[in-house]
Parts: structure tokens; C-alpha cells; sequence
């Protein structure tokens, strides 16, 4: 019985032990921890570009600075091999915060570089990814950030601050999977540019490119991508400085800062064709009046406020819409995706013909703006001789 | 006179078998020449009762065990001031002696020469009367003692400061204070062939359930050993699941806990000689626990037990999980801090489980060094240890300093359960062995190996996770929380109390 009983034990733990997957020991201060990984393009070959982090010192005097590696390669995965050799160390992927495309790389497709992103097993998928604008991903690197220690870090800052930024949709690898696969809708990816800054390049984060399918087909500046972040419903906070008309005392500019932002998007049918209807209800706050002679008490300066606060809105959606639809013929608002899910029928009829709908789909646009936090606390500052 | 004068040339009469001769010389010829031969701290004190029938006596008594003033002033000087009748024969000189002369609290008539030979060595006196086949023994215990000191072992900022010491007498009284009830019951044995050391069994009459008692009883007669030193000995004779190294007997140097101990049900057991006294069944949640806890209020002795358990935890822990993060799982650690570990682990020469293994050595030497140094030398030896071997080595990048404070961690969270301490330098190495093997799987592995362990051990029929593993708010009420005192209704149900009853009165009965 004893006997039985230890083969059981023995069997089980070899069992447990040589079927549990592989995985090797290895020794923390032989791998070279990647921060950023980018992807340009010299045809016919890919450049591949590493951010890694060079430790030294040991002991107590341990320092920690960026480093930036970059190699010409047929693909990505053998180029970050071919940068391990020239590290002398092991690339680590699990730690990673960004992955760079330059502009050339999104307009040919992006699918090549990313789909190494996303089969890896080591690169994680909440990888921030970005497109790179009037500059090469080299250049990027190479960048001084003010603050932070790598370029990596600094763009995972950013992204994570998005809600109190604006100017950007920011993108996770696993979310650029789901886009790119999903039928009727295109993904946006936001953007990088340098900038000058006291004689150093500092990168900045601002901007949607927009991709149909997996090729780039154009660029949305800031305030566009503002106005599709109210759209897709991920604004959070953001500021406007709207010039508005105040009673007869004529037009000054005033700060408004969104306060909550619900969407409605609704796929319709008329007259047999797709349509759709979109439905915005803002919440502003009042942030700075400056000069402008307006009484918030006064319930008929509000309405005047709210109504031209409307007709901006409506009138730049409009502009984004005509954008996407006729210039670029991308759904990046996904309606697509929502006449699949809430009318399947209807989606069975248009969906394969989606490209041809989608430039000159009717949109019935309602825009409400409501002024719900005034900042008043006290009477406004008003000088007087 | 009468009885040797009949001998050849007064030689001595033959021992015969074990009985005490009359003849005085007779039984001083035995008793040195075969009972205590060659053994020189036996004092032969011969003197004479007073006139007019001068009877010759010995006073024997073994030197440095007995009083000796009060042998000279309550036994010496009574017995050589007053006279025996001339009428009196053989025993009743010995029952005049003891009720009429001797002024000692404490008179035993002992017949036999092997019973001799046990009393003297618990430092009595034994006077032998000439013509008289009988011995008196008169108590005058006087060995050197150690006053009743606050335990080292267990000291506390909060509770009673009397500890156990090592005699046998003394510390059955310090429990007896504590339960002056005449349902308070104590059991004399004696074990060890060579050392006949004194051994009692205490327990509370009306609560611990006699199977319990007696089969403690049953375990320490079956030992045949020739000498105990030390409750130590016993502990390890008869606990169950003596091959694991987690401890199925409770050792406590205070009196407090043993009454505590005894008082939910247990069974004490005191050891002549040793100021340990052993408390059983005994539990894994015993470990966690501290007579502190009952003496302070319930909420910061729950907030200590946690971080008693937590402790344990991490000692056992840290170093097999800071192992396998390292060298299977670097994904798993936050960026940041993986990027400063392997800055600080740059030219350090061994791989991570050497340093785990070897700093942890160097700990436990500091340590076994110092325990049995004396305090001014033990004071150099942490010096040495945190100066030179902490600071030094990662100076020279010999170590990583992270490991420095992995080890340190260990070292100190092990003292918080100073019972487990030993046990977790154990745990703790086959958890490193398994996260160096398999990383974090291997150490999930280890855990469970142990769960598994702990789970089929019991002690004294109980089972050793018994009140971990339940639900019932009665037995959950001592574990990983101390439930005010108005709620301990109940003695704990595992020990099969006779009676559970805790608390009467407002409390109640609260559950089932």
C-alpha cells in the first residue's frame, strides 16, 4: 500500500512539475527592459527602434538612464533579436509602456508591425500605441521630455492624464485588436509631433490619425479630435474658449469647461436607405469670463449662451462629419458597428455595400448645452474708475 | 546493646535482603560500603541522646541538599538535649523520636535501605537509632533556587511577571494561586530510571475530560528512559506526529498561561527541574496567540494577532517569492521596481538564490551566535552582524540591497511568533528550494505540501487545524480575532470539555 502510494506521490509531482508549461530560470540583471518599441519604414525593410533602460552602478549608487537602439530588419520581432545582440543583454517585452508607428508605416498598413504586438506573449496588451507625425520614430526617441526620465514614461503619462488633456484619443493595443477586426468601424490612433521647447524637441501628443482598415487614410488636428472625443464619448474634462456674443456689449471670449457629455447614437432607416441619428447633451461649467459683462443670474443671458454653445458644437460636428465621411470615408464613430448590433436586418442588407452608404449618410444632428456650474460665487470682478 | 552484642568480634550482621537492620553499625557498614560507596557528599553525623540512657544515633543526609542549621537546630539539638526511655524497643524508638523529640514539620518511618537511597537525594535527613529497625526521615529540603523571576522567554509590557522556575513545588504553587479550587487537581509520577525525576499532571477536575488525563497519564508511564533533564525530553516522548516539525505540544514558562491553558480544558504537565511546563492538546492556532492578548483590550489584540499572522506570513514567504518574481516572474513586479532591483543586482556576482541562501545562513549564524553569548558580546555580535555584513557586503557587491532588507524582513517578522520561529527557518528554506525550482507554481506547491501536513496532523485526538477551519462563531472567537471577554461564552469545543459553560449570568448563551 506504501509502496502504491509513493508511485501515486511520484507520478503526480512529475506530472505537475514537466506538464506546467515552459518557463526558464533567468537571472534579473541579464535582461535589458524595453520601455518603447517603434516601427519605421525604409522600404523594402523595417527599421525597428528600442527604448530600453540601461542599469549600472549596482550596489548603491544604482542609476537608471534611457537608451535608444535602433536596426534595420525584414520584421519586427527579428529586428528586436537582432537589437538583444546588440544590446548584449536579453530584451525584456513585458515591461514596455508604448509602441510608435511612423506615418509611412500606418499609410502602407499597420497590421504587419502590430500583429507581432499582438501575438507576442511577452508584450502586454495594454501597450499604448501611437502615430507618428512629420517626424521618424528615431526622432522621437531621441526626444528630451521635460520631466520624465524616458520618452516612454512620458507618453504613458500622458496617456493616463488624457482625461484632464484632451486633444487625443488614446489607444491600447488590445483596443486596436478589437477595432481593427471589428466590421463598420475604423480606428483612430492618436498622434505624436515634436515641438520646440527651449531648444530641445519634446514630443506631444495630439491629434487622431485615422485609418480605414488597417491603412492610414488622414490626419485630425487637435480640435478635431476634441470634438470626436465628445462623439465616442470619452471626454471626460476639457476646456473651450468660445467667442460669444453677450447682449448688446458684443463678443467676448469665454472659457467654458465640460462638466459631463452624454452621447446617443442611433442607426436609422429612411426611405430605405441607412441613416443616423445623433444625440449630444453637454454640461458646462463656467471656467473664465474675463472681461465679458454677463450675469449668469440673468436666466435669458444663459439661454443665449447655451444656444450659441449649441450651434458652435453643432456646427463643428458637421465640419468632423463632412471630414470623415466625404474626405476620408471612414466610420471612425463606428455606426457601422452599431447598425450590426441594433439592426442586424438592416446591417444584412448594407453591410457589404458600407463603404459606398457610409460618404453620404444623413445625419440628424441634436445638440443640447447646458450651463450647469456657473463658478459664481460671489458678484464678478468688475473694475470701476 | 543487647541485640549485637552476640556478634563475632562485632563484625556486622549480613545486609539480609533490603531491610533495615537494628544494629546502627550494621546499617552504617551497609550504607557505605554498598549503597553509597565511594560517594563522599553523604554526611554520617553520629551523636548520642542525652543521659541517663545515651542511645547511639546517625544523622545522614546528602551535603548541600539539605538545610543544614535547621537539621542542627530542630533536629540535632532536640534529639541529643532530651533521652529515650530505657523500656522503648526496636520501632518505637523511632515513633517516640518523631512525635516527642524531633521538632521537624515533616517525620516518615522508612524501613528499607533502597528507600534510603531515594529520599536522601531529595534532600531530607534520615536519622537512624540504634536498636531500632526503623528510619526516620525528616524533611529539610534546602538545595539553592531560583527565585520566581519574570520569564525571559516571555516577557509582557502588560500581565502578571511571575515566572516558572525550576522547582517542581514552587511552580505547582504559582498555578494553584491562580486556581484555588479544590476542583484543581495534581498527579505525581515519577520518570526516569537514573534521575526518578518528579513529574505532575495538572488539570481542573469539573472541565478536563478525563480520556484526556489519562491518556497523558498512559503516555508518560510508558516512558522508560533513564534520566529527564528537562520537560523537553518529555514533550518530545510523547507528542504525536513526531516527525513533523511543527510542535503538537504547548511549552510555557508562565504560570498565568498554564492556568489559562488549563482552564479551557488542556492538560498541564510540570517537570521537576524544568520551568517549562507543557500544555496539551496544543494547537496551530496557539502559536498566534499570546497570553498579552488577553490582558489588553480585544481590538488592538486582534490588530496584533493579525499582524502576528501576517508575520508569519511573510517570514516563511518573502524570500521564495522575491525569488521566484526575480528570476521566473520579472513581468509580474512593478516596472519601477524591477528596473531598480536590477540596477542594484548589476555586478553582483551570484545568482539570486545563492544570495537568498547565504545571506539567510549568515542570519541564522548572527543569530545562533548570539543567543547563547552573554549580553555584552551578543551586543558586539549585532554590530558585527549589521555593520560588516549588511553595509560592507553591499558596498563591495557582494549582495544586492534589496536582498539585504528581503533578509532583514524575514529576520525580523520571525521574532513576532517566537513559538514558529525555529520551524519557519525550515518552512522557509523549502519554499526557496521550490521557488528557485519552479518559481511561483513550485512555491504554491510548497504551501500547499504544508497545508496538507498541517491538515492530517492532530494532537491528542485533536485535530491541529481544529478552529482554522471552521465556521462556527464559538470556535472562531479565539483565532485570528480576540472576541471581547463578554463573548467567550463557551470553552473551546474540541477539547470535550465537561463542562463548556464559560460565562454565566448576563452573557448567556449566545449560539447553539
Amino acid at each position: 500500500m506504501k509502496r502504491v502510494n509513493l508511485a501515486r506521490l511520484t507520478i503526480l509531482t512529475l506530472i505537475c512539475v514537466l506538464l506546467a508549461g515552459c518557463w526558464d530560470y533567468i537571472e534579473i540583471e541579464t535582461l535589458e527592459f524595453v520601455f518603447g518599441l517603434g516601427v519605421d519604414r525604409v522600404t523594402p525593410e523595417y527599421i525597428v527602434i528600442l527604448e530600453m533602460v540601461k542599469t549600472s552602478g549596482g550596489g548603491q549608487h544604482a542609476q537608471v538612464e534611457p537608451k535608444v537602439l535602433s536596426t534595420s530588419s525584414g520584421s519586427v520581432s527579428s529586428g528586436g533579436a537582432a537589437l538583444s545582440n546588440v544590446a548584449g543583454l536579453r530584451a525584456f517585452w513585458p515591461h514596455a509602456y508604448v509602441f510608435l508607428m511612423s506615418e509611412q508605416v500606418a499609410r502602407e498598413g499597420i497590421l504587419d508591425a502590430v500583429e507581432y504586438i499582438a501575438r507576442s506573449r511577452q508584450v502586454r496588451g495594454t501597450v499604448w500605441v501611437f502615430v507618428t507625425k512629420d517626424c521618424t520614430v528615431e526622432e522621437v526617441f531621441k526626444s528630451k521630455p521635460p520631466v520624465a526620465n524616458s520618452v516612454s514614461e512620458h507618453l504613458n503619462a500622458i496617456s493616463l492624464m488624457q482625461e484632464n488633456i484632451s486633444g487625443f484619443i488614446p489607444l491600447q493595443v488590445w483596443e486596436l485588436n478589437q477595432d481593427l477586426t471589428k466590421e463598420g468601424i475604423s480606428p483612430v490612433l492618436p498622434t505624436i509631433r515634436l515641438v520646440h521647447e527651449r531648444g530641445e524637441l519634446v514630443p506631444v501628443v495630439e491629434g487622431t490619425a485615422v485609418l480605414k482598415g488597417d491603412r492610414m487614410v488622414g490626419w485630425l488636428d487637435g480640435h478635431e479630435s476634441d470634438i470626436l472625443c465628445l462623439l465616442k464619448g470619452v471626454f471626460e474634462r476639457g476646456f473651450f474658449v468660445i467667442n460669444t456674443e453677450v447682449g448688446e456689449h458684443g463678443r467676448f471670449p469665454i472659457t467654458y469647461e465640460i462638466v459631463g457629455n452624454q452621447v446617443d447614437i442611433k442607426p436609422l432607416v429612411k426611405d430605405g436607405r441607412p441613416a443616423a441619428a445623433i444625440k449630444l447633451t453637454m454640461q458646462f461649467g463656467v471656467e473664465e469670463v474675463g472681461r465679458a459683462p454677463i450675469n449668469f443670474r440673468d436666466m435669458q443671458q444663459t439661454d443665449s449662451v447655451e444656444a450659441q454653445l449649441a450651434t458652435h458644437f453643432k456646427d463643428r460636428i458637421r465640419e468632423l462629419l463632412h471630414k470623415v465621411q466625404v474626405e476620408f470615408n471612414a466610420d471612425v464613430l463606428g455606426i457601422g458597428q452599431l447598425f450590426r448590433r441594433k439592426q442586424p436586418e438592416a446591417w444584412r442588407h448594407f453591410g457589404s455595400d458600407w463603404d459606398v452608404y457610409f460618404p453620404d449618410l444623413p445625419v440628424e444632428l441634436e445638440v443640447r448645452c447646458q450651463v450647469v456650474l456657473t463658478g459664481l460665487s460671489s458678484a464678478p470682478l468688475r473694475v470701476r474708475d | 546493646m543487647f541485640f549485637w552484642k552476640h556478634t563475632k568480634k562485632g563484625e556486622p550482621q549480613p545486609r539480609g535482603l533490603d531491610d533495615i537492620s537494628p544494629s546502627l553499625r550494621t546499617n552504617l557498614h551497609w550504607l557505605k560500603e554498598d549503597i553509597f560507596v565511594h560517594d563522599q557528599a553523604i554526611a554520617y553525623r553520629g551523636f548520642k541522646t542525652s543521659d541517663p540512657h545515651p542511645r547511639e544515633c546517625v544523622l545522614i543526609y546528602a551535603d548541600n541538599m539539605v538545610k543544614h542549621e535547621y537539621l542542627s537546630q530542630f533536629v540535632l539539638r532536640p534529639m541529643m538535649r532530651s533521652s529515650l526511655p530505657k523500656h522503648l524497643r526496636g520501632e518505637e524508638l523511632a515513633h517516640y523520636a518523631a512525635e516527642r523529640i524531633l521538632e521537624s514539620d515533616g517525620a516518615e518511618f522508612i524501613t528499607r535501605y533502597s528507600e534510603i537511597g531515594d529520599k536522601l537525594m531529595d534532600g531530607v535527613g534520615v536519622i537512624l537509632i540504634d536498636g531500632c529497625p526503623v528510619a526516620v526521615v525528616v524533611d529539610a529540603q534546602g538545595w539553592a533556587k531560583r527565585a520566581v523571576t519574570e520569564p525571559p522567554s516571555e516577557s509582557v509590557v502588560r500581565g502578571p511577571r511571575q515566572g516558572f522556575s525550576e522547582d517542581l513545588g514552587v511552580n505547582i504553587s504559582l498555578v494553584r494561586l491562580r486556581l484555588s479550587s479544590p476542583n484543581f487537581k495534581t498527579r505525581f509520577l515519577h520518570v526516569g530510571t537514573q534521575s526518578k525525576t518528579r513529574v505532575a499532571i495538572l488539570y481542573l477536575d469539573n472541565v478536563t475530560s478525563m480520556e484526556l488525563v489519562e491518556e497523558v497519564e498512559r503516555r508518560i508511564k510508558a516512558i522508560d528512559i533513564d534520566a529527564v533533564l528537562d520537560s523537553g525530553y518529555i514533550q518530545e516522548l510523547i507528542q504525536d506526529s513526531p516527525y513533523s516539525p511543527f510542535p503538537t505540544i504547548g511549552q510555557t514558562e508562565r504560570p498565568d498561561v498554564v492556568a489559562a491553558k488549563v482552564l479551557e480544558g488542556r492538560v498541564a504537565v510540570l517537570v521537576d527541574g524544568s520551568p517549562f511546563a507543557l500544555t496539551m492538546p496544543y494547537l496551530l492556532v496557539e502559536a498566534f496567540q499570546a497570553n498579552e492578548d488577553y490582558y489588553n483590550h480585544w481590538i488592538t489584540a486582534t490588530f496584533h494577532r493579525l499582524v502576528r499572522y501576517i508575520s508569519f506570513f511573510v517570514t516563511t514567504a518573502t524570500p521564495a517569492i522575491y525569488i521566484a518574481l526575480i528570476s521566473y516572474h520579472p513581468q509580474l513586479i512593478p516596472t519601477n521596481l524591477v528596473i531598480s532591483i536590477s540596477a542594484a543586482r548589476k555586478n553582483v556576482p551570484f545568482p539570486g538564490i545563492v544570495e537568498v541562501i547565504a545571506m539567510g545562513l549568515v542570519f541564522e549564524i548572527l543569530r545562533e551566535g548570539g543567543v547563547r553569548l552573554p549580553r555584552p558580546i551578543g551586543q558586539a555580535i549585532s554590530i558585527v552582524g549589521a555593520i560588516v555584513l549588511g553595509d560592507a557586503a553591499v558596498s563591495a557587491s557582494l549582495v544586492s540591497a534589496p536582498m539585504i532588507i528581503v533578509v532583514g524582513l524575514t529576520g525580523v517578522a520571525g521574532f513576532v511568533v517566537p513559538s514558529l520561529n525555529d520551524l519557519a527557518v525550515l518552512i522557509r528554506l523549502s519554499l526557496v528550494l521550490l521557488a528557485a525550482a519552479l518559481g511561483l507554481y513550485g512555491f504554491v506547491f510548497g504551501v500547499i505540501a504544508f497545508l496538507l501536513l498541517l491538515s492530517s496532523m492532530e494532537s491528542f485526538g485533536v485535530p491541529y487545524l481544529s478552529t482554522m477551519t471552521t465556521l462556527v462563531p464559538q470556535d472562531l472567537k479565539d483565532t485570528v480575532v480576540r472576541v471581547p471577554w463578554w463573548q467567550m461564552v463557551l470553552r473551546p469545543r474540541y477539547l470535550a470539555s465537561k463542562d463548556r459553560q464559560r460565562l454565566q449570568g448576563q452573557a448567556g448563551r449566545t449560539d447553539r
